[in-house]
């Protein structure tokens, strides 16, 4: 059980625990659909979706779940709240979900929800899971944002399909082609472990 | 209760709970996930055939579905063939447009690939793939441009450019339209495609 304050529990998914920058979970979509601000957005909402309804399901169902089928009844309501964002998805925003692909069900694999009912919701209570979510829900939107602002903006000279850059600008097309996910991300993981060793400096 | 009962119960409720809350969900969806199809259906033959003002499905089988476009006084202005077929990856599914006459292809559109992308999804892009499609001859099999061109000008009537590093993609592509045209001659021919004949 987290004995910290409810406004540390939300804070520390933004930075000290943020799921992208500092435990490295969810790679594969943080990669895969940063090439365009509104897919990083859209992936964004439907991951934090999954993932606020998942916390709070499973620390309400803690105590009646068996240890030895835990994960598999974890996956049973994550993979139904994936399915139905998916659908949703493609009901109402068919562009969007078009652009997103086979991402949206492929959040059923991702890290940072499976690892936050293992690590989190099934030892906390309904309230504490659904800050913890909230708080790692809005880090990994930031995340998506930063990394899919700078590939949109280099690579393609948009912000959200405005122009932003002027006609003297040559759009950088690697940054929008998978090698350029990695080396934005390369450079974003140096500068936060940069950040965190100057501030841990400070401290000492 | 002992514990793999206990096991065994928790598991089934999960699933079943899960099971009917997605049937509700799926309801729900279905129609509008349908209509959705159907409405970008149309707008692909609008694409494929310029001036298309309404549009009948003359002719389906499994992977291959023909319509007509027709312009505001019922006049037919050709053929659009929706087709599917195995990619690179997975399912390509496509629609092009000819003339009445089968004789010309207006253009091509994807509706749907997972090919790599910024490889072989680059069949979606116009500048790297759909341009080249663009009024071409169909009064011989198209064929397929390697290595690449780098403009529409510099290929013959009935050649079509390769995507540099997705070949594999430009080839399933080429294949099916091909395969679909033959189809589409051939069913003509049997008088199936009841109004336009």
């Amino acid at each position: 059980m987290s004995s910290k304050s409810l406004t540390a529990e939300y804070l520390k998914g933004l930075w000290d625990e943020n799921p992208v920058f500092r435990q490295l979970l969810g790679m594969c979509p943080v990669l895969a659909v940063t090439n365009a601000v509104i897919n990083g957005i859209a992936m964004g909402l439907a991951a934090s979706f999954v993932l606020i309804l998942s916390s709070v399901v499973v620390a309400s169902i803690k105590k009646l779940i068996p240890a030895q089928v835990r994960i598999a009844s974890y996956i049973v309501v994550i993979a139904t709240f994936v399915t139905i964002a998916d659908r949703v998805m493609a009901a109402y925003f068919p562009p969007i979900s078009k652009a997103l692909g086979p991402y949206v069900p492929l959040i059923v694999v991702n890290c940072i929800i499976l690892g936050r009912q293992e690590a989190f919701s099934s030892r906390n209570s309904v309230g504490r899971a659904l800050i913890d979510a909230l708080g790692m829900s809005t880090g990994f939107i930031l995340a998506l944002l930063i990394l899919s602002s700078i590939r949109e903006v280099l690579g393609a000279g948009t912000f959200l399909g405005y122009q932003v850059m002027g006609p003297w600008f040559k759009p950088w097309i690697i940054m929008i082609l998978p090698a350029g996910a990695f080396i934005t991300l390369g450079i974003l993981l140096g500068i936060a472990l940069a950040i965190e060793q100057r501030t841990r400096r400070g401290r000492a | 209760m002992s514990l793999s009962a206990r096991m065994i119960f928790v598991l089934t409720m999960v699933g079943l709970i899960s099971g009917s809350l997605l049937s509700v969900v799926g309801l729900l969806t279905t129609e509008r996930i349908e209509l959705n199809r159907l409405r970008e259906i149309e707008a692909a033959i609008t694409v494929v055939i310029p001036g298309t003002v309404t549009s009948v499905k003359l002719y389906e089988e499994e992977k291959f579905t023909v319509y007509a476009g027709q312009d505001g006084e019922g006049m037919a202005l050709g053929y659009a063939v929706y087709a599917s077929g195995t990619g690179f990856q997975d399912i390509i599914k496509l629609m092009f447009g000819t003339d009445p006459a089968i004789q010309r292809l207006n253009s091509l559109t994807i509706l749907e690939q997972k090919e790599t992308p910024g490889l072989g999804a680059k069949i979606t892009d116009a500048l790297a793939f759909l341009r080249f499609w663009e009024k071409k001859d169909l009064s011989r099999p198209l064929t397929l441009r390697k290595p690449a061109a780098g403009s529409p000008e510099e290929l013959a009537t009935s050649e079509i450019n390769t995507i540099t590093g997705a070949t594999i993609s430009s080839e399933k592509v080429l294949q099916m339209v091909n395969l679909s045209l033959e189809r589409l001659r051939v069913i003509k021919q049997e008088g199936k495609l009841g109004k336009e004949e």
